[in-house]
């Protein structure tokens, strides 16, 4: 029996379904239950959290958690499936420490919340870029253009005049 | 040897047969026309080429292009490149430039070694705005000259002209060592046609 399967058995209510996603075990899970199923994915030896994947399928989000067994050599991928006007999940991050960064990344790049994390802000582009660039909808038309201030902060505008030759 | 072709063996040619054909520079106008450096040399004829007069900005020119000295930035995977460049093999310090400034204040030439992003793009401009005249810029690779596979992304710059004046532009993703020395050669042609000597029509 596959991980994916033993969530199923264990949590009846909150694994919507299971399947493989490239091989690997998967189960789509509940996104009000996923603290509690991830406790328990911890429990059952999966050490480390790969990778998290955010994607926007233009009617929902999804956000993908990669994770890996080193004492069991074992996958398994647990999905939520969010909202798209309030795309809001708890955050991994007391239970996994990596999972501090790779949601502040998410956040970053497709503007999913995690709610209780502990410093949720960009971590790749500057503050005050306007948008998340993977989302469908970001506009690639305005151009932004980054300047560095006199405390060496980054200072995001839509008007390059500064940094453009003239 | 036949007509027509190289049909001897390299091995058995006897090398002490060959005799070399070319004249070894004796006054001091044939040692400076033999660097090829100078374009504008002219020489009194009574004294058998041993005074020179040149214009001035001619004699800066190659004392500019004979020690470029690079800035020592990389941005991304030409920046490997570039030390491969710099490594022996290739050995770009046959042109003076093998001494890469850690400091922008040292430093004649730039290479925007990679890819700009919207972030780097400010500190790679200060960087320029820190070397003191006269300066150079080469914009290496397809991400430098024009944005490249990143064409279309949010956080690219799309070519590195957008912020600073690029004199040379090597293409490539990234380009090889060989491409780098023929941009450098384009770079002293360059530095030898400025100024008033070749504004003026005396360069050869």
């Amino acid at each position: 029996m596959n991980p994916a399967e033993e969530l199923k058995q264990l949590f009846p209510d909150s694994v919507v379904s299971v399947g493989f996603q490239i091989k690997k075990p998967l189960a789509i899970i509940k996104k009000e239950d996923l603290l509690n199923v991830a406790k328990k994915v911890k429990e059952m030896g999966f050490d480390n959290l790969s990778v998290i994947t955010g994607i926007d399928y233009r009617d929902r989000f999804e956000v993908v958690y990669n994770f890996f067994s080193y004492t069991k050599k074992q996958n398994l991928v647990l999905k939520v499936i969010l909202d798209h006007n309030n795309p809001e999940v708890s955050s991994l991050a007391s239970i996994w420490k990596v999972a501090d960064w790779l949601e502040r990344e998410t956040y970053d790049l497709v503007g999913i919340t995690f709610g209780g994390h502990p410093n949720l802000k960009r971590i790749l582009l500057p503050d005050g870029w306007i948008g998340h660039p993977l989302r469908k909808d970001y506009d690639m038309n305005v151009d932004q253009f980054v300047t560095v201030g006199e405390d060496g902060e980054d200072i995001v505008s839509t008007d390059g005049t500064n940094l453009l030759r003239r | 040897m036949e007509k027509g072709g190289f049909r001897v063996d390299p091995l058995t040619i006897d090398t002490t047969k060959i005799k070399f054909t070319k004249k070894q520079p004796v006054t001091a106008l044939d040692k400076l026309n033999d660097t090829g450096l100078i374009s504008t040399v002219l020489a009194a004829r009574e004294r058998e080429g041993l005074i020179l007069f040149s214009t001035i900005d001619q004699i800066f020119n190659w004392a500019r292009l004979s020690s470029l000295w690079p800035v020592t930035s990389g941005l991304a995977c030409c920046a490997i490149e570039m030390m491969a460049t710099a490594m022996a093999h290739h050995d770009v310090a046959r042109f003076g430039m093998e001494i890469f400034r850690a400091s922008p204040r040292q430093a004649d030439l730039m290479f925007v070694a990679g890819t700009v992003t919207k972030r780097m793009a400010p500190r790679v401009k200060k960087l320029y705005e820190m070397m003191p005249d006269p300066k150079w810029v080469i914009s290496v690779g397809s991400c430098a000259n024009t944005g490249g596979p990143y064409i279309e992304s949010y956080c690219v710059l799309k070519g590195v002209d957008l912020i600073i004046p690029v004199d040379v532009y090597i293409p490539g993703c990234p380009p090889r060592p060989e491409a780098w020395i023929y941009g450098i050669i384009q770079l002293r042609e360059k530095i030898k046609n400025q100024g008033y000597g070749a504004k003026w029509g005396l360069n050869k």
